[in-house]
């Protein structure tokens, strides 16, 4: 008996012309309407909703971003007199292991009864374009809606690591520019900036390599008789880079569509759209993100 | 439906029948630390720094005599960091024995007024705690993020996952006022409620309890979507940090009425009548409203909480903290006893609805005053 992904599903801004008032909303709205659809399943149904995107409108830092997801998928907003069940909503943060993270916290309220479905949304999408400073990712949302099943193994283990010695490799922050000089009657702005440097990319394979091998070793698990390899780091190319580490045959390794290469906290969500879980297949998952931050999953279809 | 009890609108932990799906084991908390800054603001100087006459009585209004501030050398993690290592002195545990930390502020700000996104603060808090073997990471659920905290660690004490955890926050978040100061004009004005902040770290360690012992009661948590736009904070215009803008009176009456049949259900849960639970701590937002919600719940309850916990009159509301800042000031102050039954009640905006129901019992002890 195990945590099952009963669907998953992405939005893209390609897909989702981009207006001046929608952004990284629109796309986890979209994705989780669409995730919910195809497991035939209703808003009203989750009893736990938890957004895992980073970038989002207006960088919003209250409320929860997952509340403003539940209000517009239409999840139990009040409630009826003395019927029915209600949804929890908050938002998890840990970069580009986010969507991970948010899976092992629904993976654990299903295993202790306290919930029976939930679902994790992610998405980022440039706030400012224009006015951020090394923002790069291409917007994407995804979501994974998660249940339990008597019958089927699903997620079987989880691996978390930092390695906070690479900490700078990668930053992003919100701050004051004086004078920024686009023009606007103001005296300064508050302004995005991502920076990720070019060790980035060679440090989070190494982190990422040694995370999945513990992981691989906790569980005895041969990496040759992994089906499928779900490998994310914000970066393009590191699923490929990834898989030769670890002697994961390249195709066996979850592709991205090319505009999407590099997408956030969305990416195993992006990857699982072109790569759907088999039946009997067994699927490692790897995220890795600031921090440097690995998180790794086992999941047994 | 959650199983954990029968059919109720909350996701809930924990019940007096000891229902919880597959949960065997109870959590207590074992560590309320605390971490305030030194700088003291008064209402009256706050409103004197203001850029438009507006002749607000903030004080009369909000109850918030005075709220901490912020030094120069401190912001989000250093206020955290502080708190984390507080509760670490009170549970007397090693951080090495953390196994989830869980960072749960609303602010992120680092080095000043920059606000962090990546790394996450709990990569550094970890290594400098020495939680080497910690599984970290934050969460964000407004004025209810340590609440949330709680509940998630609870889940997995309960269930056997963990033995031991910590949720910690640093709210450096007093800058919402220092703008709100620049534009607010009249009492109507939506960024009132922004100058009743103020800064303060506080964490919270729960363990496994053994078997017997007292410890977490009920633990209950819902998001009430259809709020969700009353109250919206982000990166100030006018000047470093954030604004914030809020409906506060709607989110007010909403929030009490919505309250009504959690509480209910929460003390249901736990086999218990309103009138059992010795201190009742409420979120922090302001002496008036903390009066009228008690109102209100007491008449639709039909009893009261013996005490009702205010702390904004001295700290103002310190956001996701307040609930931990005044645990930890009643534990050092010796104001519990060990048979204390605590409620905390967390409205926040989303609009989130938590409730977490425990006995003091050896927490008392740990803070030299086991009467």
């Amino acid at each position: 008996m195990g945590t099952i992904i009963e669907a998953s599903a992405v939005a893209t801004a390609a897909a989702h012309q981009r207006s001046l008032t929608q952004g990284a909303l629109e796309l986890a709205d979209a994705a989780a309407r669409s995730c919910l659809e195809r497991a035939d399943r209703t808003a009203g149904e989750l009893d736990l909703l938890i957004n895992a995107g980073v970038f989002h409108d207006k960088i919003l830092s209250e409320p929860a971003f997952a509340s403003l997801i539940q209000e517009d998928i239409g999840a139990n907003l009040s409630q009826p007199a003395g019927a029915g069940h209600g949804t929890f909503s908050f938002d998890v943060y840990n970069g580009a292991c986010g969507l991970l993270t948010g899976i092992h916290l629904v993976d654990g309220m299903l295993a202790s009864g306290t919930i029976e479905l939930g679902m994790v949304v992610a998405s980022d999408m440039d706030p400012e374009p224009g006015l951020s400073e090394g923002f790069s990712f291409p917007g994407a949302g995804g979501a994974v809606l998660l249940s339990r099943d008597d019958s089927r193994a699903g997620f079987t283990a989880f691996q978390f690591a930092t390695f906070p010695e690479f900490a700078e490799l990668f930053t992003s922050y919100v701050d004051w520019h004086d004078d920024a000089g686009h023009g606007l009657a103001r005296q300064g702005r508050n302004t995005l900036t991502v920076e990720i440097t070019e060790s980035y990319a060679d440090q989070a394979l190494a982190c990422a390599e040694s995370t999945a091998r513990e992981l691989a070793d906790a569980q005895g698990l041969d990496l040759v008789d992994v089906d499928l390899l779900v490998a994310t780091a914000s970066v393009p190319e590191f699923a490929d880079g990834l898989a030769t580490r670890l002697g994961v045959s390249a195709e066996r390794v979850a592709a991205v569509p090319h505009g999407l290469a590099g997408a956030h906290t969305a990416a195993p969500a992006v990857a699982l759209e072109s790569a759907p879980l088999k039946a009997g297949s067994t699927t490692l998952f790897v995220s890795a993100g600031a921090g440097i931050t690995v998180a790794a999953a086992l999941y047994r279809a | 439906m959650p199983v954990s009890g029968g059919e109720h609108w909350m996701a809930l932990e924990g019940g007096a029948d000891g229902s919880g799906g597959g949960a065997s084991y109870a959590s207590r908390f074992i560590g309320i630390g605390a971490s305030v800054p030194e700088r003291r603001l008064g209402s009256a100087e706050l409103m004197a720094s203001t850029k438009y006459r507006t002749d607000i009585d903030l004080e009369r209004l909000t109850g918030v005599h005075e709220r901490r501030i912020a030094g120069e050398s401190e912001d989000s993690y250093t206020l955290a960091l502080g708190a984390a290592r507080d509760a670490l002195a009170y549970a007397d545990c090693a951080a090495e024995d953390i196994e989830v930390l869980i960072v749960s502020s609303i602010t992120h700000y680092v080095g000043g007024l920059r606000q962090q996104l990546d790394p996450p603060l709990s990569v550094s808090l970890k290594e400098a705690l020495g939680a080497r073997h910690a599984i970290s990471f934050d969460i964000s659920n407004a004025c209810a993020g340590m609440m949330t905290g709680v509940f998630i660690l609870n889940d997995m004490i309960r269930a056997g996952r963990i033995r031991r955890g910590m949720v910690v926050s640093g709210e450096y978040i007093s800058q919402l006022g220092v703008n709100a100061a620049r534009e607010i004009r009249t009492m109507m004005d939506d960024q009132l409620a922004s100058l009743t902040l103020g800064d303060a770290g506080a964490a919270a360690i729960l363990e496994r309890a053994p078997d017997g012992a007292p410890g977490i009661e009920v633990a209950g948590f819902t998001t009430l979507a259809e709020h969700s736009r009353l109250c919206l904070a982000f990166p100030s215009k006018i000047g470093r940090g954030a604004s914030m803008y809020s409906d506060a009176r709607t989110l007010q009456q909403v929030g009490i009425e919505d309250t009504v049949p959690m509480l209910r259900e929460a003390l249901d849960q736990a086999g218990l009548e309103f009138d059992e639970i010795d201190y009742f701590i409420p979120h922090q937002t302001s002496a008036r409203a903390i009066k009228k919600g008690m109102k209100e719940f007491s008449e639709s309850m039909g009893g009261a909480p013996k005490h009702v916990v205010v702390t904004v009159d001295e700290f103002g509301n310190t956001s996701s903290t307040t609930h931990f800042v005044a645990l930890w000031k009643y534990l050092t102050e010796g104001r519990f006893i060990k048979e204390d039954r605590v409620l905390l009640l967390s409205i926040a905006s989303g609009l989130e609805v938590g409730i977490v129901i425990f006995k003091v019992d050896q927490l008392v002890g740990r803070y030299g005053h086991d009467h």
